[in-house]
């Protein structure tokens, strides 16, 4: 996944979530399109690119949904990029199933580590209860898993033609 | 092996991004009164480090400091030894011109008294011995003094003019051996010679010898010796000294040992009588 269609695919999941955040609040907080071009750049191209795309990402969610620090999902991102690229890297994770653990093991990592550094840097962020959670991760795991099977028929079709 | 790099460099730019997050993160947390967090390592980072330069710093800027001041020290140390030196001086000058003041105040006092008139002189010389038999003195015959003119002092006679020249006269002592005044006891009126006293080796003793006082006259230690004025030079009533010692002597007369009221030893101004008068009686006013 060149530079290009990581940066097409960043503003796509700015759009989206700017959409979201317009339609209902509530929805964006449970869809995060962010965290899904992260674990797809992770995916494809290793835990280089998973860190490089997950800094870009945390960066605009900060700059754009962020609160008064900005950084804290910058690093959250490029902690969960570096962790999807190794897993991408040493595993076989192209089946849908392995790739939907995958989307919810970064929801869950993405939710911990965001709130543990929100509470070393002592900033206030929203609370998500361990439903929230669940429900975050199965809206990002049942929309990305398909969405990744999508890209990557596209992708094929693109690059056969 | 390819891997294996490619794993290294990820780390490194995980690193990288970690840090670099930390940082920038850090930089926007408020700690409060203005402190970012980011600040706060940063100083906690740096400040033992800056700690150190900053001993160092104060180490060497101490020590240079000290030696300036110590330069600095040593230059106010002399200028003040200096000065010290100059007060000190002032102060003996200021003390002596006290004394000095003291001493004529006296004078004054017993110029004032006497119904004589008098000239105040400088002791400007004595002899080089212990017991000096002669004083010189800044006046002398220009300025009215005369020869065997009585000198006295606040204390007592202190002798006459032996010598005189134009600005100066030389007045033997009372200590001398050889000078003579004619005295009288003050309580008994016995009368006598007194002189000065010398020990078997020749030498000065200080004392007074008063001669020529009849075995069976009235006199005894403590009694207070006066000019008679049978002399003809010292005024009567003069103040000589005390009776020291009485003992019987080996012939007619009695062997008497006068303490001297005049300080010898601290002459330094002193009146001479111009005109010596007889039968002037100032004991009273002397005392």
């Amino acid at each position: 996944m060149s530079v290009f269609w990581t940066a097409v695919a960043l503003v796509t999941a700015l759009a989206v979530q700017t959409a979201l955040s317009l339609i209902g609040p509530g929805w964006a907080r449970i869809l995060d399109p962010f965290l899904l071009v992260v674990v797809y750049c992770g995916l494809k191209g290793g835990e280089t690119h998973g860190m490089l795309a997950g800094a870009a990402a945390g960066w605009m969610q900060d700059v754009h949904f962020g609160g008064r620090v900005l950084g804290l999902a910058g690093l959250t991102k490029v902690l969960v990029g570096f962790g999807v690229g190794l897993a991408g890297t040493r595993f076989q994770l192209t089946e849908p199933g392995a790739r939907l653990l995958v989307v919810v093991a970064a929801v869950i990592i993405d939710a911990l580590v965001l709130g543990q550094l929100a509470r070393a840097f002592d900033v206030v962020t929203g609370s998500l209860t361990l439903g929230g959670l669940a429900l975050r991760a199965g809206v990002n795991a049942a929309i990305g898993v398909p969405l990744f099977a999508l890209v990557e028929r596209r992708r094929w079709r693109w690059s056969g033609a | 092996m390819a891997r294996g790099l490619a794993t290294n460099k990820s780390r490194l730019l995980l690193a990288g991004l970690v840090l670099g997050h930390l940082v920038a993160i850090s930089r926007q947390v408020d700690i409060g009164d203005g402190v970012t967090l980011f600040e706060r390592w940063l100083f906690a980072l740096f400040s033992p480090l800056q700690g150190l330069i900053s001993g160092g710093v104060d180490g060497v800027g101490g020590t240079w400091s000290s030696y300036v001041s110590l330069r600095g020290v040593r230059e106010e140390n002399r200028h003040l030894r200096d000065r010290l030196a100059v007060t000190e001086l002032l102060l003996q000058q200021r003390t002596h011109q006290a004394r000095e003041a003291a001493r004529l105040r006296e004078l004054l006092q017993l110029r004032a008294v006497l119904p004589l008139e008098t000239l105040v002189a400088e002791v400007i010389a004595r002899d080089g011995v212990p017991w000096f038999r002669t004083v010189t003195l800044d006046k002398g015959a220009d300025q009215g003094v005369t020869l065997s003119a009585p000198v006295i002092s606040p204390n007592g006679v202190v002798g006459r003019v032996i010598r005189l020249g134009p600005d100066a006269a030389v007045v033997q002592l009372l200590l001398d051996q050889e000078s003579g005044v004619g005295v009288r006891i003050e309580r008994s009126r016995v009368t006598g010679v007194v002189g000065g006293q010398v020990d078997s080796a020749g030498q000065l003793t200080g004392d007074l010898q008063l001669k020529y006082v009849p075995m069976l006259a009235d006199v005894v230690e403590g009694d207070l010796v006066i000019t008679s004025g049978l002399d003809r030079i010292y005024p009567a009533g003069l103040v000589v000294g005390r009776v020291r010692l009485v003992r019987l002597g080996a012939g007619l007369f009695k062997e008497i040992l006068v303490a001297p009221s005049a300080r010898f030893d601290k002459l330094e101004e002193v009146l001479v009588v111009r005109t010596p008068l007889p039968d002037v009686s100032v004991t009273e006013t002397v005392q």
